[in-house]
């Protein structure tokens, strides 16, 4: 031993603390970056006297999953639930105040007014303004049903996109891994650039994911299906430019295999894909199917009829009227074309008498022959039949028989009911990702108080090696002095 | 190296999630304790919200309901008066003819005008721009005026006269007619235009079939009277009678028997009328009773309602008190957690 290998063991470990703080610096500048794990330089004995610094990057494969999993399953879900929201207040409006269940109790109470004084013509004016609000809650509510649709099929063409812009990058990233690794030079920055991609992937389909040799990644979503595998398999999803009742909406397509919709309030649908198909084919569509049973409902209750004669619609109509819509059968966006008969409207120079005394649909069909002033038989019996129970279809989801009045208020029950599961989970399933995320920020990010009381350490390190020199070198010159 | 450790971010933003939390409850909680009825009823009564909709639906209709029925009892409370009216009327052309033997035949013979003249502006009645006794068809007077000049009702009395006896009532041989021709012809020509097709013919326009309303849910009932009554005909048959009859040359044999078929089917008439008043009563019963039992529906349903939707509002007021003072705590943790760092201690 000599004063020069104390001397070159001095400057060793200068370097050390200096690649050591420069670690630490960093980690202190990414403190708030979430996708940051945070790095230790550790030093490392190679051979019999030489030490060199080694940068492990801290990483929790199970919390970070787990992470993956609760973000998916929130975004499906809350995808979902603010969709149902939007949906709420479009179709119902707020409080239901534009629903079709509150225009049908107006009608039933002008109903009555009119019934108690049919002599009055202007109650009868009254009834029909009380139908047209009714064909209006009906047609609005279609019309914001299928824009709904449309606009959803946007977003998820929208979402297609990013989610193929998404798995290029990750292409980058996997392979700025592989090359790191391969090469054995740091790979820190590469991975957590890879992960953030995937806690992003995350947000539009569940992943599952494995490591191969050299840190490949392979990620497929969670029933299987390959989404990336040294390269992008392409998700493909043809957006429609309109829709209409009844229409299905087009299939996305992941590696050629479609993407299924979830079920339920508490949706099983993770991802805002899986939400976003949810809301299109499911929520959406059922909704219109029982606007369009309501409708039929009410052409039903108002048919006209007469003895040897087949039964015709009377206060509200349809697109196939006169004739009325066969029973118990779905038929695909009657709430868009029901609207008032034009017999009986005086906007259009109907005549809004027709309703008390029958005869829109010609002179077999009057029912107040004498043409009495305050005949009420037949309003009265119009009230009677939308308290009347008929079969519905079932394929709408509800009660399969009910009065028109009551399917009306369970097509209320059945939404909410959707969505009161939609916002319950969506709470659930976000305090769930943000325990996650918490957990996995505990566990794999940067403490800064830490880290300074590292960078103390170091200090002290640093001043002792420097110390170290300054004395080997006082020594030296002592003895150069004297030998001088 | 470390058992538990925590992430600078996860400590400045721990507070977060919750504070927002909080404050999403905070602003349901103040709405809830302004309102006293749950923020959001849909989220709140998930499924059973088509009950909150029925209910507030039906309780509507039964107000709807209660306010016809106030009219429907305007109209029975008219008729109950106007068949007393009628009852009376009947009950002074019995005085008259009961007296008819002591007094010349003329104040009988007004007596019976007056009474057609007043059960005419007593059946011809309105309510609402509605004519009360006219059946269904209550935009058309219901009963002719037989004393107005052109009355179809008493030119076919009078037709009827002549072409029985070959004469009217003030020729000369009117004096000659007997108890017995004068019976006759009251039973197989007057009673006919009465009690028979003759009536719908030139007396009343109303219609048999009445005024049917509905009086609660599931309910109806007929509420009205029609002019077409047998009582009422009686009346007129005996008013009509007594005015067309003994203003002529008639022979007092043949007034006396005009005077007694009258009597006798005045009697009939204050019985029939007696009749209709009752069964008036009954339905403007039925009628009170509906809406004193939806009244007490509308007070259960707004209870069923208030159960559904309410909150109580103390404990909502309790609530927005712990919240605002949570998120309080919260923000004064959060500034603290700030300020804590190594950093202020490192010079």
């Amino acid at each position: 031993m000599s004063l020069t290998s104390a001397l070159t063991i001095a400057q060793q470990s200068l370097q050390t603390t200096s690649k050591q703080t420069s670690v630490l610096s960093r980690n202190i500048a990414d403190a708030s970056n979430t996708d940051y794990a945070r790095r230790t330089a550790v030093v490392v004995s190679s051979a019999p006297g030489a030490r060199s610094v080694e940068i492990q990057r801290a990483a929790n494969a199970l919390l970070f999953r787990q992470n993956l999993s609760a973000q998916s399953a929130w975004s499906g879900q809350s995808t979902l639930y603010s969709g149902i929201d939007r949906l709420a207040v479009a179709v119902n409006g707020v409080d239901n105040a534009s629903s079709a269940s509150t225009a049908i109790g107006k009608l039933q109470n002008a109903l009555q007014l009119y019934a108690a004084t049919p002599s009055n013509q202007n109650l009868g004016s009254n009834v029909i303004d009380a139908a047209k609000q009714v064909v209006r809650a009906l047609n609005d509510g279609t019309n914001a049903i299928q824009d709904f649709r449309t606009q959803a099929d946007g977003e998820i063409s929208t979402a297609v996109d990013d989610l193929n812009a998404l798995l290029s990058q990750f292409q980058d990233a996997n392979k700025a891994v592989i090359s790191a690794t391969r090469s054995g030079t740091d790979a820190s920055d590469a991975l957590d650039q890879r992960d953030a991609l995937l806690k992003k992937i995350a947000d539009y389909v569940p992943v599952s994911t494995f490591t191969r040799g050299d840190n490949d990644m392979v990620i497929t979503t969670k029933d299987g299906t390959t989404l990336f595998e040294t390269i992008p398999r392409s998700v493909s999803f043809t957006p429609s430019p309109g829709y209409t009742a009844g229409t299905p909406g087009n299939t996305i397509y992941i590696d050629n295999v479609p993407v299924s919709a979830g079920s339920g309030g508490n949706t099983s649908a993770d991802g805002k894909l899986a939400g976003l198909i949810t809301l299109r084919d499911g929520v959406a569509a059922t909704m219109q199917s029982q606007l369009d049973e309501v409708a039929r409902g009410l052409i039903t209750a108002f048919a006209e009829t007469a003895p040897s004669q087949p039964d015709k619609t009377g206060l509200f109509t349809w697109s196939g009227g006169p004739a009325i819509p066969a029973a118990g059968t779905l038929i695909d966006g009657l709430a868009g074309s029901i609207s008032v008969n034009a017999a009986m409207d005086p906007s259009v120079g109907g005549n809004p008498g027709l309703l008390r005394d029958g005869g829109a649909n010609g002179a077999a069909y009057v029912a107040n022959t004498a043409g009495n002033a305050s005949y009420s038989q037949l309003l009265i019996a119009y009230g009677d039949k939308l308290d009347k129970p008929m079969p519905f279809d079932a394929a709408a989801g509800i009660t399969v028989t009910s009065s028109v009045s009551d399917y009306a208020a369970n097509a209320i029950g059945w939404f909410e009911g959707q969505r009161q599961q939609a916002s319950t989970n969506a709470d659930a399933k976000e305090a769930l990702a943000a325990r996650t995320a918490e957990a996995l920020s505990n566990d794999t990010g940067v403490n800064v108080d830490q880290e300074m009381s590292l960078l103390l350490d170091l200090e002290h390190t640093y001043q002792a090696s420097a110390r170290m020199m300054k004395t080997v070198d006082d020594m030296l010159s002592a003895l150069l002095d004297a030998v001088g | 190296m470390k058992a538990t450790s925590v992430s600078s971010s996860s400590l400045s933003n721990a507070a977060r999630y919750q504070q927002m939390r909080m404050q999403a409850e905070l602003v349901k909680a103040t709405k809830e304790s302004t309102t006293g009825t749950v923020a959001d009823v849909g989220l709140a009564l998930g499924a059973r919200t088509s009950q909150a909709v029925t209910f507030s639906r039906d309780l509507d209709r039964l107000n709807v309901i209660i306010d016809s029925n106030s009219l429907v009892t305007a109209r029975l409370s008219s008729t109950q008066d106007a068949l007393g009216q009628l009852s009376d009327t009947a009950q002074n052309l019995l005085t008259a003819l009961t007296a008819a033997g002591n007094s010349s035949s003329t104040i009988t013979q007004q007596a019976g005008k007056a009474a057609v003249q007043q059960m005419t502006s007593i059946l011809n009645a309105s309510v609402n721009g509605e004519y009360l006794f006219a059946g269904t068809n209550t935009d058309v007077k219901p009963i002719d005026d037989f004393t107005a000049a052109g009355s179809p009702a008493k030119a076919a009395f009078d037709a009827s006269f002549t072409s029985y006896f070959g004469f009217n009532q003030n020729a000369p041989q009117a004096a000659n007619i007997t108890a017995a021709q004068m019976d006759g012809f009251i039973t197989s020509n007057v009673v006919p235009q009465f009690m028979g097709a003759g009536w719908q013919a030139n007396w009343s326009n109303a219609t048999d079939q009445q005024i049917v309303s509905r009086i609660s849910l599931g309910e109806t009932t007929q509420t009205s009277v029609s002019a077409n009554e047998d009582g009422i005909r009686k009346l007129a048959m005996a008013a009509a009678m007594v005015t067309g009859l003994l203003s002529g040359n008639l022979s007092q044999e043949a007034k006396t028997t005009v005077v007694g078929r009258a009597q006798s089917m005045v009697g009939e008439a204050l019985g029939g009328i007696g009749q209709l008043q009752a069964e008036t009563g009954l339905a403007e019963k039925r009628v009170s009773d509906a809406s004193d039992r939806m009244k007490t529906q509308v007070d259960l349903f707004e209870r069923h309602i208030l159960d559904l939707e309410g909150v109580d509002p103390a404990e909502a007021a309790t609530r927005v008190a712990d919240l605002t003072q949570h998120i309080e705590t919260s923000f004064a943790l959060t500034a603290r957690l700030q300020q804590m760092s190594l950093l202020n201690y490192l010079t």
